[in-house]
């Protein structure tokens, strides 16, 4: 008898259990929404006020299904779905960010292990990390004589400060621990490299890289706004122009949920390299 | 074997240059077990540091085998104060690593037999594929010790072995320190840096105390002749051992008594 009760209260538990985590989860949903319906809101309030110079959420939404219903359609080279002009960034972004990392990543490790070089470069950085990256355009366009390769380097520049600066730090906190067993033990240059520096410094790298991303994706669509063609920025400029602040808004949004999922990839792996000591 | 000649040990400071040990001379034989004990800040790990070739004496010098020190090498296995295992790597690759780097002129397969050899014999073979977050301080001093043994050195120096390990662990490492040096058949040569008194006694032959630094000098040698296999239980009612802790608790402690009496003077004054 009384195991039967027993379980049946160890069922009821573990019921419990999951109720309380369903809960929670609802909560945290309904706290969500509650957010978005205050700015939807907000933004109602502004549009009637503003007599729709700024569009309801209603006609923007109408414009954003319209523009998502077929996002990969071509009409010529200054008419393109809101899917290619996104494709078309979003690989410029990585083409450059993959470039600055292959050249942060590399000097970090050379700036945080030696102090040489720290000296040496430090103070290069330190000026040219707080210059807008955009400043670096004209140099761009007079180098490579087209605005779609400068805009990538634009991209380049911006993707090397934090990739580089985190990669640096990572491997200058080594502790002195981890130093003395690679010494003790007579480790070899590349097994110091591979087993211990690489290994410590792996996280704050890919921070490095997340943060790199992030600021990349803010500057792309300032970039292709000097730069034309084709692209998500372009798209915002050439939405104002036509005088469609739905599509201007639409575009915010998409743009606002590609860096929130470029950020949590990155997060992602972050977590998974992440060691406890 | 080793030889300690007359070694002076400063570091550069931002205040000047500081001077940890002078006039150190000690004279270790081939398999003797040796403990320097003392009062934290008293150059203990300094001279540890000094055989293992860590750092380098101002003056004087530090032979092993007739050879003087000149940096690590694996004819010295170093035990660190605080494990110093490295996190990304699991039990058995942290002692791999070690002996892949230490002894270049073995294949692979006798390095593997190596780390299999010395993880069993410290009973670490069921949990080789853990990482050392995942085991207990005792189990990652084991790890350390296991890591020091299997490159065979010469030489174990072992830094404050033990001294974050709670005192069941400790006793049950000190019986195993000495299992893995009586399986060696008692080659090796351990120097061990401690502050605990009931352990220097129970592991070694003789017990180098120092004064406090700074410039700390070596105070006295004292020599420890209890018999071996030595039993926990049993040497601390033998004679000897009471006169030796006695002996090493003045050594330690007498400072302790000085500053009671000048204490007594000021309020008397």
């Amino acid at each position: 008898m009384s195991s039967t009760r027993d379980l049946l209260s160890g069922n009821n538990e573990m019921g419990s259990v999951v109720l309380s985590k369903l809960l929670n989860v609802l909560t945290g949903l309904l706290f969500n929404i509650l957010g978005f319906g205050v700015l939807i809101g907000i933004w109602y309030g502004v549009s009637i006020l503003t007599d729709n110079a700024l569009p309801t959420p209603a006609a923007t939404l109408a414009v954003l299904w319209e523009m998502t219903k077929d996002p990969f359609y071509d009409y010529g080279p200054n008419d393109k779905g809101i899917g290619l002009q996104l494709a078309n960034s979003i690989v410029r972004v990585f083409f450059g960010f993959i470039l600055g990392a292959a050249i942060a990543v590399p000097a970090g490790l050379l700036i945080g292990a030696s102090s040489f070089c720290k000296k040496m470069f430090y103070p290069i950085i330190q000026i040219l990390k707080p210059v807008s990256p955009l400043a670096w355009f004209p140099i761009g366009l007079v180098v490579f004589e087209s605005s779609s390769i400068a805009t990538i380097f634009i991209i380049f520049i911006t993707s090397l400060w934090p990739t580089l600066i985190n990669t640096a730090f990572g491997v200058a906190s080594i502790p002195q621990d981890h130093k003395n067993v690679a010494k003790a033990f007579g480790f070899s240059n590349w097994k110091y490299l591979t087993k211990v520096l690489l290994p410590y410094s792996f996280p704050h790298i890919i921070t490095g890289l997340r943060l790199s991303i992030g600021v990349a994706w803010l500057v792309i669509v300032a970039g292709e706004m000097l730069s034309g063609g084709l692209g998500i920025g372009f798209f915002v400029w050439d939405s104002w122009n036509a005088l469609s602040l739905e599509k201007v808004i639409s575009a915010i949004l998409i743009i606002g949920i590609v860096g929130l999922l470029l950020d949590k990839g990155f997060s992602w792996i972050e977590k998974k390299v992440t060691y406890e000591s | 074997m080793i030889s300690i000649q007359n070694i002076e040990i400063s570091f550069n400071t931002p205040r000047g240059k500081f001077t940890a040990v002078k006039d150190i001379n000690l004279e270790i034989a081939k398999g003797e077990i040796v403990s320097i004990i003392g009062h934290s800040g008293c150059g203990k790990s300094t001279i540890l540091n000094a055989i293992g070739g860590m750092l380098f004496p101002a003056q004087g010098k530090v032979m092993l085998n007739n050879h003087e020190v000149k940096g690590p090498g694996p004819d010295r296995g170093i035990v660190f104060q605080n494990y110093s295992l490295l996190p990304w790597l699991t039990v058995e690759e942290n002692v791999y690593q070690a002996v892949d780097a230490a002894l270049p002129g073995k294949a692979t397969s006798e390095k593997h037999e190596l780390v299999t050899k010395y993880l069993r014999m410290v009973n670490l073979w069921e949990h080789r594929e853990k990482y050392p977050k995942q085991i207990s301080g005792g189990m990652k001093q084991r790890t350390a010790i296991a890591r020091a043994f299997a490159i065979n050195p010469d030489v174990l120096l072992l830094d404050e072995p033990f001294g974050a390990l709670d005192a069941l662990t400790k006793g049950s490492l000190h019986i195993e320190l000495l299992k893995m040096w009586n399986l060696t058949q008692q080659s090796k040569t351990i120097v061990m840096v401690t502050h605990d008194i009931e352990e220097a006694i129970f592991l070694s032959d003789r017990i180098v105390v120092m004064n406090n630094g700074p410039a700390a000098t070596i105070r006295e040698i004292e020599e420890v002749h209890l018999p071996r296999p030595r039993n926990k239980k049993e040497i601390v009612n033998l004679e000897e051992y009471k006169v030796i802790r006695e002996r090493l608790l003045n050594l330690l402690m007498d400072k302790v008594e000085i500053d009671e009496k000048d204490f007594f003077k000021e309020k008397a004054a």
